[in-house]
């Protein structure tokens, strides 16, 4: 049975970009600027180690995102869609439940959890289609959009086209 | 050299890529506002230096109250002391206005909050200039390598962008003319008042230190917050994307899906 499953499961990569680059950026800046003064001026303070129990936590997750970068895939199985993202987003959308499939450029707001030049994951709000799942190699431009009754979702598949047939296919089998 | 001069340069570096990115970005790539961040930059030791101390001096002149007594001197001109510094740094924020090419930018409430916006991220690298001049003078940090004054960086890399919102405010209160310039003017004192309490609570020593690092996180967040409403509501027809996008696919509603 999981064999078959296997196959009837069809792959599809994000289309490249560097946004593993600015996870790594924000980490740095974060050791730079916060966690390596901090040590380097001691632990004498509360205000030291309120410090260091933010910023090394914070720099950790930006480190271990980016070496998840290279996970992030597309998953379409029979009769649902899954995006991947190492083992910290697993979004499944039911095929059953798509409404709408569609390509648009976002609008940015100030609030995110991951929004960088190159890389949005988790829930993100944006200016003029709010909260949006996402699963991307881009942040705002050439979004494809996948709606259900529910949620929205973002994600860049490399071959766009290739992958739209085959959710369509998908769908309508 | 004082070391805090590498942590402003490091400052300045960090707050100009942060903030001039978000006015990049946010405009939609837009680079004509960016001369402006040259206006600002003296603004703030103009106020520090000459129009603070002076408004200060005259008023203790007048009311005969003695110069230095600090938390002993009479709880009104505490209370004065506290609020001369948005009284006159909200103004001074918009002075470059007076040059004929910067007012003629503001032909738009979107165009008041990112020409106040830049206004304010200006003076507050000038303010960050400022500050690290006034501990230079100080010889109790003589002593401090560069990487001690990682509080310096936070709390101005935070001031550059409460300084754009609350400039942002007058500006857009300025646009739209009459009484508005007033509510603008009296709003932006009155986020300036709120976004220095912590500051004024541990001056009065109402407060721990520790609280006090932790509590400039609120009125940063507030700032936030009212940033991105007012820019919501000034967003353009020609922000809009949905012009651009393209539809694959879409459900086709039956009777059932009704």
């Amino acid at each position: 049975m999981e064999d078959q499953k296997i196959e009837s499961t069809r792959f599809f990569r994000p289309r490249p970009s560097y946004g593993w680059f600015w996870l790594v950026l924000m980490a740095a800046i974060i050791i730079a600027v916060s966690i390596v003064p901090t040590l380097e001026v001691g632990l004498s303070s509360s205000n030291a180690v309120l410090t260091l129990i933010v910023c090394i936590p914070v720099a950790l997750a930006f480190l271990i995102l980016a070496f998840w970068f290279p996970t992030m895939r597309y998953e379409l199985e029979q009769d649902q869609l899954i995006l991947r993202y190492g083992p910290v987003i697993t979004y499944r959308i039911p095929l059953g439940e798509i409404r709408r499939i569609r390509r648009r450029n976002l609008g940015l707001t100030i609030w995110s959890t991951i929004r960088f030049p190159g890389i949005a994951l988790f829930r993100v709000p944006y200016a003029d289609v709010g909260n949006v799942k996402m699963c991307a190699t881009a942040a705002l431009n050439n979004i494809l959009m996948i709606e259900t009754e529910k949620e929205k979702y973002g994600l860049t598949p490399a071959d766009e086209e290739a992958f739209v047939a085959a959710v369509r296919a998908k769908m309508e089998s | 050299m004082p070391q805090v001069y590498i942590m402003a340069a490091i400052t300045l570096v960090i707050s100009l890529a942060f903030w001039g990115g978000l006015i990049y970005f946010f405009t939609g790539h837009q680079k004509r506002y960016f001369w402006l961040l040259v206006l600002g930059l003296p603004l703030s030791t103009i106020a520090n230096l000459f129009l603070k101390p002076q408004a200060i001096i005259i008023v203790g002149q007048t009311f005969h109250v003695q110069p230095g007594l600090g938390l002993a001197a009479p709880v009104w001109f505490l209370a004065f002391k506290v609020l001369i510094t948005p009284l006159v740094e909200e103004p001074v924020k918009v002075l470059p206005l007076l040059l004929g090419p910067a007012w003629k930018m503001v032909t738009s409430k979107a165009s008041a909050l990112w020409l106040g916006f830049v206004l304010g991220v200006s003076f507050g690298l000038g303010e960050a200039l400022f500050v690290a001049y006034a501990v230079a003078q100080n010889p109790a940090y003589a002593s401090l390598p560069w990487y001690a004054y990682t509080g310096y960086f936070s709390e101005r890399l935070m001031a550059c962008f409460a300084h754009g919102v609350l400039t942002a405010v007058l500006v857009i209160g300025m646009q739209r003319g009459g009484q508005f310039i007033w509510f603008g003017y009296l709003a932006a004192l009155a986020l300036h008042l709120f976004m220095n309490a912590p500051t004024v609570f541990y001056q009065f020593q109402w407060i721990p230190y520790e609280l006090y690092n932790l509590s400039l996180l609120i009125p940063f967040i507030v700032l936030a917050v009212i940033f991105e409403r007012i820019r919501r509501g000034v967003r353009e027809p020609k922000d809009d994307q949905y012009a651009r996008e393209v539809v694959f696919w879409q459900q086709q509603y039956t009777e059932e899906h009704k």
